[in-house]
């Protein structure tokens, strides 16, 4: 195997993987924590493959079980996310309370392709632009509060229609000024 | 660094800790948990850090977690020295200055306080705080709170969890204490089991017995962990405790700790809680740095320490075998057991697992002792189970309450019921494995067992609650959805079974069901329960199972009827409001016309769907207003209304011969079928119209004089004049329909007689027996009864009446008894024995009749009417008070034994309206159980070949358009029977109209019918409301967002 | 040593060793338990559910192989209920991905296709899945056929508990599983393969199998692999 090069990746910061490697070595579930921490550290949020190889190879785990742990939690992304993301929560509360119309009346407005009948609850689209992320959460634990979603993790309860296009129009502003 | 080494720098950590919680200054605690800072309470904690500074204040201020009314958040706890614990509701920054204003002259805010805590048992320890505050009431006094009993949350929304010296000071830390100092962990395992703690994540195996495996184990590592990976999509309470109280966690699991030799702890928790993880790991600290944890605790030689992992989002990973995978750092596929954790679990080593409510229940077990634990709950379950209701109830939180509290104390008591308007159906235990309970069962106890006797589960303690706007299906498919998509995959019947079981269930929520689909979901759901290899798969087929179980019906109209009632399956439905129409009238379509004015058109669309559009344009039920989306901007369309004045316009003016002609037009060639409609109300002239247009020769035989039946004789004129009804009829007329007048069934002729002259029959007689009420008393002379009451006035032989005539009932008939007893210019007053808003008529009759001047006696039931000289001289009453639920989710009106007495002329009894059965019976058709005809749900046949029946006779009592339904379903079906073939859609006529949603919702608000002044209507029989303006119905018409074009919903609301 | 037990399968009197699963013991009996994912001398993984059997005082169904046998258990291999379930197994299998026989390079010489005809499985219930699945042709010398996957995962076994490279793994969850190589790279590109095709013996069906041959062809040499794992002591 070719040991990793700098040069090949820009967005892979070596020292910063090292260090989270020897800080989580030998703990129980180490590997999810170190594959959240350095996708935490991550600019666009994902984990960009050579990143993988590297900590694959720097850990002593088989590349095929990294990817297979990467792939299996919904919390990992393969793909760079959008600069802000929205969430809307599937629970029960959330969608007896209306959050599939909410979800799917979002996802059209923003013109992206929706799921496919039953891949609603893994959702995670990005707009072209690199603007927004929709995803979706099996539950935020706000049942009381639902239907909710969350904008750049502020939790909004009591969602509606009408509300979250406000909100959608304050990322946009916000975009805008920056 | 106050390290805890003995037993006196422990009390001291104590005395500090109650210092801070009830400080000689004012104190106030912000309910910053997740649901808390969700409603805002950031800004309100804010609001009172910067009141505090600019007034220079002594006060602490302090964020707890949450006290579990989390609909009600930000909740606000006041302290002053010597009064009691007031918590606040519902509290915004605005209003902290005029809290700490009244504060100070110790005056509480009465419209914001919720209730008060004068004494507060932490189980562990006893606080006192005052008394006081006499208008505002104790905590356990609020509904919401009156039968909870909290062990589990008894500190959580009162103490500061980042502040261990809190914790210690409400008896935290003293049973590991005791623990350590007695050094007998046998006999703490036997405590356990006696205590009959049983864990509280799902399955409910003994704890006691859990740990004394891994305490018998003699391995040299052993393992504790907390399973705080709260998945369970509805159930939040495992966040609420960690975020409200994280010490007991960490308490109870040290406890554990010692009671098995185990030096290490691990908490797997949610990633999605960050504000848990980050409490959690305040705490953990803290433990270490107080020598709670860590090295040579509490100075007495045991080492235990704990770790915090968080997950990374998979539901299986609250398997046991799954969440150890995950902490091996390998994906959280399950795998068989044995051998179980308990042998071999984390690394190999003998690992026990237990929920987080179940390491909070430990420290009390050991500070009070088994008898004390088993002394809460049922037999089988000891305890409490905290359950967070969640759903279609205006209550939502968290509810600790015994285990074997009946469903019904949470829905209905705590929950406080439906919103207004709706009934609530269901509730679904348990979450993915769980199942859904019908409201019919809701006595059942919550205990581990009784659940799983209906096919549902504990599990975690999610209680989401359904109503009528729920669509059973529709849930059963969101919860395969749901496990489908958590599924690991590894074994085949969760993964390809459930996909497949989804696909079903599209399916039938798109229309495209199939029969045989109910009989293989329900193989393929026991083949993935009996052969999945982990608890997932086991238990995902429960929503599915239990659904068809409880609400099979749900699924044959989905199936059968291509009909979703409740309105979510969007695919079996025009629009909401179309689909809440009994009649199914295309409502959208006769909106827009009418807006493109074009009358004639309107006219046709709404005639074709709705044979007596003048009469139902004034006395439908319009449960259309309920379900528009326009609710969620402003107001419903007023859809009845703008029918109304559609088919006035056309009726009473001389556009009616073109119209009747468009009409006649549309009848088919004679079939020479001959069919017999019994019974001329609007469910028999429902029939008679489209049979007629069918091509069938139909004879309607009537017992009355002339057609209508409720509608001429037990409507008053001045709710619907008989001239509009008049015309609706001569159009039936005009298409053949043939009528036999003064005719009884079973007098003047029998069903023998109809099955051989007609090749079918359709019976329609309503509901025209009363009743019984027995009342002592009701032989007098001037009780009448509602029915022949109205009858009388309508064929102008009106009763006579005294000055003040007393009305008994609730319903529609009541109102129209006291509304016509006003015009007859006597004094009336309605007596009801539940509340106004419980009452069955329309809300607006109920406003015009008390605008006339009708009174209203709430919550009185009528015991004895008092006679004088054979007539009636007063009416006695027992006032009732609102008791328990009943099952049609309304208060039950409880006497008191407080008697009035009501002097009046005549008393007149409006209680409801029976089918007359008897004559049925011995006309050899089947009754149900309740006393209706029997008829094929979807066929509308009756047990005898070829008589078919519907409306009230089937359903009771009901209303028009409910009733009209029927005619309209029955037409279809002895359609179909005589000509072998289906025609009745052929007669639906299609237009070309605009097909575009407008862009913007018009600003117009709802346009209300105009009552008449009360002055002159109230002394006349005139029609009391009139119609909208052609330009105001026009407006209404623009209202309407289109909901009948999909790709308007991007502005359409979601439903509530 | 181990101890000497006695148990029952389908009524017949067998002795075993303590600590050998039901389906060791029934196969040393001549007793036959369907299975597709266990293969003697890997680890038991416990998926394709078809080995499940009835233990009498439990409602509980258990799989052959993993459940450890027990002095007096009984256990039964054969019922109306197990065939039903297994059929239905078999079905939900069948239509997950796409197993056209007639075209098949192991066609004839399949594990599922086999069981098929064991247990008379005639007609397939559900609607097919139909996915659209890749074919990876990289490797010089296999070829990996994700429409023939069962997801048995014996190769994720072979790999990592004989071979010791651990190439394959299983990514994704649920109906969107899939076997992957290395990061989800093309076999070919693969730098822990070492080409020693165990996997491809060891594959059930044609998901997993030799380049150069036609229909028909294919058959699988596990035997051979076992032997080597009992050999180098892999697996106990």
């Amino acid at each position: 195997m070719k040991a990793p090069s700098s040069q090949r990746s820009s967005e892979l910061d070596q020292d910063f993987v090292n260090g989270v490697l020897v800080r989580h070595d030998g703990r129980p579930g180490a590997l999810l924590a170190i594959l959240q921490e350095i996708q935490q550290n991550n600019p666009r949020k994902y984990l960009p493959r050579e990143t993988l190889s590297y900590i694959a190879e720097r850990a002593n785990i088989p590349l095929s079980r990294v990817y297979s742990v990467v792939t299996f939690y919904a919390l990992f992304n393969l793909e760079p996310q959008g600069r802000h993301t929205v969430c809307v929560c599937r629970g029960t509360a959330c969608h007896t309370r209306g959050s599939r119309d909410l979800l799917d009346n979002l996802v059209m407005n923003l013109g992206l392709k929706s799921g496919e009948e039953g891949e609603r609850d893994q959702l995670g689209l990005t707009t072209p632009d690199g603007n927004l992320t929709v995803r979706t959460v099996a539950c935020f634990g706000q049942c009381a509060l639902a239907p909710v979603v969350e904008v750049d993790h502020v939790i909004f309860g009591h969602m509606n229609e009408q509300r979250m296009q406000r909100e959608m129009k304050t990322l946009e502003k916000r975009e805008q000024q920056s | 660094m106050t390290r805890i080494r003995d037993l006196s720098t422990f009390n001291a950590v104590r005395t500090t800790g109650l210092g801070k919680l009830r400080p000689h200054h004012v104190r106030i605690a912000v309910g910053m948990g997740t649901c808390g800072t969700g409603n805002g309470a950031e800004a309100v904690y804010s609001a009172f850090a910067d009141a505090i500074f600019q007034r220079g204040l002594d006060a602490t201020l302090v964020s707890t977690g949450c006290f579990g009314f989390c609909a009600e958040e930000p909740l606000v706890n006041l302290y002053s020295p010597g009064q009691p614990l007031v918590i606040l509701h519902r509290v915004r920054s605005e209003q902290v200055n005029q809290i700490l204003d009244g504060l100070l002259e110790k005056n509480i805010p009465e419209a914001l306080a919720l209730c008060k805590i004068e004494q507060w048992d932490h189980i562990t320890a006893q606080i006192d705080y005052g008394a006081g505050y006499p208008m505002v009431p104790l905590w356990n006094e609020v509904p919401f709170f009156q039968n909870q009993k909290k062990i589990v949350l008894r500190n959580c929304g009162i103490i500061n969890p980042d502040d261990i010296e809190e914790y210690i000071a409400v008896g935290g830390y003293q049973s590991l204490y005791k623990v350590l100092i007695d050094r007998m962990p046998e006999l703490v395992l036997e405590q356990l089991k006696a205590s009959k703690l049983r864990g509280r994540g799902g399955a409910g195996f003994s704890t006691g017995m859990k740990l004394e495996f891994l305490f018998k184990s003699n391995a040299a590592q052993k393992y504790l962990i907390c399973n705080a990976d709260e998945g369970d999509p509805g159930a939040y309470m495992n966040r609420n405790e960690i975020e409200g109280d994280p010490h007991s966690l960490l308490e109870g699991m040290a406890i554990g700790g010692y009671i098995t030799g185990a030096t290490k702890g691990i908490i797997y928790v949610r990633a999605e809680y960050p504000l848990a993880v980050n409490r959690l790991n305040k705490a953990i600290a803290q433990a270490r740095e107080y020598g709670l944890l860590g090295q040579d605790i509490l100075g007495r030689g045991f080492d235990f320490d704990i770790e915090l992992v968080e997950g990374a989002g998979a539901f299986v990973c609250g398997e046991e075998t799954a969440l150890i995978a995950s902490l091996e750092g390998r994906a959280g596929r399950p795998r068989p057991r044995p051998p179980f954790p308990a042998e071999k679990g984390l690394w190999g080593c003998p690992t026990d697992i237990n929920n987080v409510e179940t390491w909070y229940n430990l420290a009390p077990i050991v500070a009070r002792g088994p008898a004390w634990f088993t002394e809460t709950g049922s037999t089988t379950s000891a305890g409490t189970k905290v359950i967070s209701l969640v759903g279609k109830v205006r209550n939502t939180g968290l509810v600790e309450m015994p285990l074997g509290t009946p469903l019904s104390q949470y829905v209905y008591d705590a929950g406080g019921g439906a919103a207004d308007g709706h009934s609530i159906k269901a509730v679904q235990t348990g979450g993915p494995s769980g199942g859904c309970i019908p409201h019919d069962l809701f006595d059942t106890p919550v205990d581990y067992e009784s659940l799983a006797k209906l096919g549902s589960i504990m599990g975690s303690g999610g209680m989401v609650v359904m109503d009528d706007d729920n669509c059973m299906v529709d849930v059963a498919r969101y919860f395969v959805e749901f496990t489908r998509s958590e599924s690991c995959g590894k074994c085949t019947p969760c993964r390809v079974g459930l996909d497949k079981a989804l696909r079903t269930l599209t399916r039938i929520t798109k229309g495209e069901g199939r029969e045989e689909d109910l009989v293989e979901l329900e193989e393929l759901g026991r083949m993935i329960r009996d052969t999945s290899l982990c608890g997932l798969g086991q238990s995902a087929p429960n929503p599915v199972l239990t659904a068809l179980r409880h609400f099979r019906h749900e699924f044959e109209d989905h199936i059968r009827a291509k009909r979703c009632h409740a309105g979510v399956c969007l695919e079996l439905a025009l629009s909401p409001c179309e689909n809440s129409c009994p009649l199914h009238m295309n409502i959208p379509r006769f909106l827009q016309l009418y807006k493109e004015g074009r009358l004639a058109d309107a006219f046709e669309s709404v005639i074709m769907d709705n044979p007596l559009p003048a009469s139902t344009g004034r006395v439908c039920q319009h449960p259309c207003d309920n379900r528009c989306r326009r609710q969620g901007i402003d107001e419903s369309v007023n859809m009845r209304e703008v029918h109304r004045v559609i088919a006035d316009a056309v009726l009473l003016s001389d556009q009616f011969e073109e119209a009747v002609g468009r009409v006649l037009a549309k009848k088919r060639k004679a079939t020479g079928k001959k069919v017999a409609v019994v019974g001329a109300g609007p469910t028999g002239l429902t029939a008679a119209f489209y049979l007629a247009l069918l091509g069938h020769e139909v004879m309607v035989f009537e017992a009355h004089a002339d057609a209508g039946g409720m509608l001429r004789y037990a409507l008053p004129e001045y709710r619907l004049p008989n001239s509009v009804l008049d015309r609706e009829i001569e159009i039936i007329r005009r298409l053949g329909v043939k009528f036999t007048f003064n005719t009884a069934i079973g007098e003047d002729i029998t069903l023998n007689d109809l099955g051989s002259q007609y090749n079918a029959v359709f019976l329609s007689i309503g509901t025209w027996k009363e009743s019984q009420l027995y009342l002592p008393g009701n032989e007098l002379a001037g009780v009448f009864v509602a029915l022949p009451f109205l009858e009388a006035e309508a064929k102008a032989e009106p009763m006579q009446l005294g000055n003040h005539v007393v009305v008994i009932g609730g319903g529609n008939a009541a109102i129209d008894c006291a509304r016509t007893v006003v015009r007859r210019g006597s004094a009336a007053t309605v007596i009801y024995r539940r509340d106004r808003g419980d009452m069955p008529a329309i809300p607006e009759e109920v406003d015009a009749a008390e605008k006339e001047g009708v009174r209203f006696r709430f919550l009185a039931t009528p015991h004895r009417i008092i006679g004088e000289r054979g007539g009636v001289k007063a009416i006695e009453v027992t006032k009732t008070r609102l008791g328990e639920f009943d099952t049609s989710g309304r208060r039950r009106p409880v006497a008191t034994g407080e008697v009035q007495v009501v002097s009046c002329t005549n008393v007149i009894l409006a209680v409801g309206e029976d089918v007359d059965r008897d004559f049925y019976r011995s006309a050899g058709l089947t009754i149900t159980e309740s006393g209706m005809l029997q008829v094929d749900r979807y066929s509308l046949e009756s047990s005898r070949e070829n008589f078919y029946a519907g409306g009230d006779l089937i359903t009771g009592a009901s209303n028009v358009s409910n009733a009209m339904s029927y005619g309209k379903d029955a037409a279809r079906n002895i359609d179909a029977r005589l000509t072998g073939d289906s025609h009745f859609d052929g007669l639906i006529p299609t237009f070309q109209y605009d097909q575009t949603a407008p862009a913007e919702p018009s600003k117009s608000p709802r346009h209300h019918a105009h009552d008449l002044p009360v002055a002159i209507r109230a002394k006349s029989f005139e029609e009391a409301t009139t119609a909208l303006k052609p330009e105001e119905a026009f407006e209404e018409a623009c209202r309407c967002l289109r909901c009948d074009i999909r790709d308007s919903a991007h502005f359409a609301v979601s439903h509530r | 040593m181990s101890e000497q037990i006695t148990m029952r399968i389908d009524g017949q009197v067998c002795t075993a060793k303590e600590g050998q699963t039901i389906i060791e013991v029934a196969q040393a009996n001549g007793r036959y338990i369907p299975s597709l994912c266990h293969m003697p001398g890997l680890s038991a993984d416990g998926c394709c559910r078809l080995c499940l059997v009835e233990v009498t005082g439990l409602n509980r169904l258990l799989p052959a192989c993993t459940t450890p046998v027990r002095n007096g258990m009984s256990v039964v291999t054969d019922s109306e209920r197990l065939n039903q379930n297994r059929l239905m197994a078999l079905e939900l299998l069948f239509s997950e991905r796409n197993h056209i026989c007639a075209v098949c390079v192991s066609n004839g010489h399949c594990e599922l296709q086999g069981l098929a005809q064991q247990l008379g499985l005639t007609h397939i219930h559900f609607t097919y899945n139909y996915p659209k699945l890749p074919v990876d042709v990289s490797h010089p010398r296999f070829v990996l056929d994700h429409n023939r996957c069962i997801l048995c995962a014996r190769c994720v076994r072979v790999c990592d508990e004989v071979e010791g490279a651990h190439v394959w793994d299983i990514a994704g969850r649920g109906i969107n599983s899939m076997l992957v190589s290395d990061l989800q790279r093309p076999w070919g590109e693969s730098q822990s393969c070492t080409s020693c095709g165990k996997c491809v013996q060891v594959c059930p069906t044609g998901a997993l199998v030799e380049k150069g041959h036609a229909v028909e062809e294919m058959t699988k040499r596990n035997a051979v692999v076992t032997q080597l794992a009992i050999k180098r002591g892999t697996h106990p």
